[in-house]
Formats: C-alpha cells, structure tokens, sequence
C-alpha cells in the first residue's frame, strides 16, 4: 500500500526535520514513490501532519490487559519512551503548534483529543465504578502533555520514570460528584 | 544624502515587545525581521544590530514577556491575603484561551525540539515558574490550607497540569474552561478536598 508506506516515511521525515522544514519530496524517496504521488494523496503540508498523527494513533491503543495493568499500560503507550513513542511525540508538539496556526488542523486535534479521552475515559469507568471518569481523564490527558513534553525536551526534573509516577498518581482523586 | 531612520531612540525592549507580538501571531516560521522592526517603529538592521536571528529574538522575547509577566504577579499576589486565593489568582492568569504568551510557549517546545540552546532556555524558564508555585505552597502549608508534602513535587505537577490543560484551551477545546482548570488544580493543593466526595476504591 503506497498509502501506508508514504505515511510511515512521513512520520519519520517529520519528527527528523520539523513540518514547517520537510521536503515532500523526501518523503516520497523514503518511500519509494513519485513526489506526484504524495501530492496526490495529501495536497498539503497539514493533510499530512494530520494523516501521519491518526496513523500513529491506530498503530497504538491495542491493548489487550485487564484491570489495574490496562490503565498502566495506557499511560505507559502515552510517554516519549525511545523510539516510535518518542518520534510520535514530537508530531504531536508540531500539531499544537501548526493547530494554532492553520485552523484547518485544530478538528483533527480534536478527534485525536477526543479519541484518547474516550479511551481512558471508558478504562477510569471500568476500574473506578464511584469515580467521575470524565473529570479524571481530563486531568490524565492534561499530566500526560504537561510532563510528556518536559520529558521530551529532556527537562532534569522530569524523567520518564518521574512521569510515569505522576501521571500514575493523577489517576486517584476525583471523586464522582453526588 | 537621504534621511536615514534613527534607530539609536529605539531600545531594546520596544523589539522585543513587538517581537513577542509578531512571533506569537504568525510564529517564528512566518516572522520577517522587517515585521518586528515596523511594528518596533524601527529598521531591520536596527533590529539586526541587537538581535543576529529569529531563534535568538524568540529566545529574547520569551524571557522578556517572562519577565513583564513576573513583574505584574508580584504585584498581584501581594494583594491577596491568602495562599488559596494566590494560587487561584495564579491559575487564573496562566493558561487562557486567546493568551498569545501560549503560542510563544508552543514555539519555544518546537524549536527546542532542535535547539539545544532553546531548550536550556525553556528549562530556566520553567523552574523559575515552578517555584514561584512551590513558595505559594509552601506558605499554604504554613498555614495549613494546603496539604502536607514536597512543595516542590506538588509545584511540578501543577505546572505540568496548567500546561497541559493551556494546550487544550489554546486549541480551543470545547470540555476545557478556566473554572474546570481551577478546580483541578485547586483540588489538588488544598487540604480535604482530596476526600471530599466518593470514592476511589478500585472496583
């Protein structure tokens, strides 16, 4: 599928060089396939920051544990761990920024938001019965940028073990209103 | 000869209050030297003899809006009589749904990505903010309106929180409002409140 194969040379072409400085036609020598292809599939610079971001996200959040271990394997998915995890961060950086910028981008921010509040909304539920599930992913979602991107710039105070911890411990106190 | 402009009236401070504006509505990418110093009232090169290139102005502009925002704070948060109404103060002046100060934050996260230099910056920056946190904390444990604990580990994670949810309001996230923010944040510094309803057992 040349589909796939563009996204995947596109993904790591732009967590390597920044959307704002990626060559389409890099991407399309990644892959393999003609600069007028990867125009054909996405006709822009957002098109594919977009695709590339929701490709990422369908690559991940198959897991297939139960209980406590579902909800820690969930965060464990959301940190910058080397690697695929790492390079799908710094997309997700670029997108808030590029949302800001081009509105155009800011519904696929919001599918994507949304897409992972649901899933742990639905894994907060299933654990914590008396808890206001809604209330508690909020706050997950918000640990999970405001210490994943310091354990992305590598800030000293935050390691990924740090985070992990943190956002762990965010899980706990939000209790269902009466 | 023709009339040069004098930039020599210009100071620094004016280009980087324009500079702070123009990057965070059109962002480093799109910012033209030529648009800070018209918006500064001066030349390019008058721009270009203190600042050599837009990372560096963005770097300088970011700790100068830091710092004005310091400046107001203080002022501020000694009005207030209390550790719970400064940091509720605090939350409230932070994140914001057409808050420019945002934006420049997300261009610093980008390019720091790149730039080590950049990210040394966003590092000083960030502790600065993290312990003018840790001492309302700090004070508020004193006092006992807040819960017990390492300040500055409470400090940390509620910066981590106020950026996160700063990242959803700026992208205007329809579930997050300030009053939601405030609770959150609220929620966790303040002593009871943790207990106050339900229950956490897990199932």
């Amino acid at each position: 599928m040349s589909r796939e194969r563009i996204l995947d040379a596109a993904v790591n072409r732009i967590a390597a060089d920044g959307i704002d400085a990626v060559r389409i036609a890099r991407i399309a020598m990644d892959a393999g396939v003609s600069t007028a292809l990867v125009h054909y599939h996405f006709d822009t610079r957002e098109a594919l920051l977009a695709e590339a971001l929701t490709h990422s996200f369908d690559r991940a959040g198959d897991i297939r544990t139960e209980g406590p271990q579902r909800l820690q394997d969930m965060i464990e998915q959301c940190l910058p761990l080397p690697g695929e995890q790492e390079r799908d961060w710094v997309l997700w950086v670029e997108l808030w920024l590029r949302a800001v910028r081009h509105p155009e981008l800011r519904p696929t921010a919001a599918k994507l938001y949304e897409r992972m509040h649901e899933w742990f909304r639905e894994a907060i539920e299933e654990e914590f019965p008396n808890a206001d599930a809604g209330a508690t992913a909020d706050r997950i979602l918000a640990l999970i940028d405001g210490y994943g991107v310091r354990a992305l710039l590598g800030d000293p105070a935050v390691s990924l073990e740090r985070a992990r911890e943190e956002i762990w411990a965010g899980l706990a106190p939000v209790p269902a209103p009466h | 000869m023709s009339p040069r402009p004098s930039t020599a009236h210009v100071r620094r401070p004016a280009i980087l209050s324009a500079a702070a504006e123009v990057i965070s509505e059109r962002g480093v990418q799109n910012t033209r030297i030529s648009d800070v110093a018209e918006r500064a009232g001066t030349s390019a090169p008058g721009v270009l003899y203190w600042f050599e290139s837009k990372d560096q102005l963005l770097e300088e502009a970011l700790v100068f809006a830091d710092a004005r925002f310091y400046e107001g704070l203080t002022e501020e948060l000694g009005a207030l009589g209390s550790a719970t109404e400064r940091l509720g103060r605090l939350i409230d002046l932070w994140p914001s749904a057409d808050d420019g100060e945002t934006v420049l934050w997300m261009e610093l996260w980008v390019r720091s990505l790149r730039e080590p230099k950049l990210a040394e910056t966003r590092e000083r920056l960030d502790r600065r903010w993290r312990e003018t946190i840790a001492e309302i904390v700090r004070e508020g444990q004193e006092t006992g309106e807040f819960v017990e604990g390492d300040p500055d580990g409470l400090a940390l994670v509620l910066g981590a929180l106020l950026d996160g949810f700063a990242i959803q309001l700026t992208l205007g996230d329809p579930a997050v409002s300030t009053d939601v923010v405030r609770r959150h944040c609220l929620r966790l510094a303040m002593r009871g409140a943790e207990h106050d309803e339900g229950s956490m057992e897990p199932a």
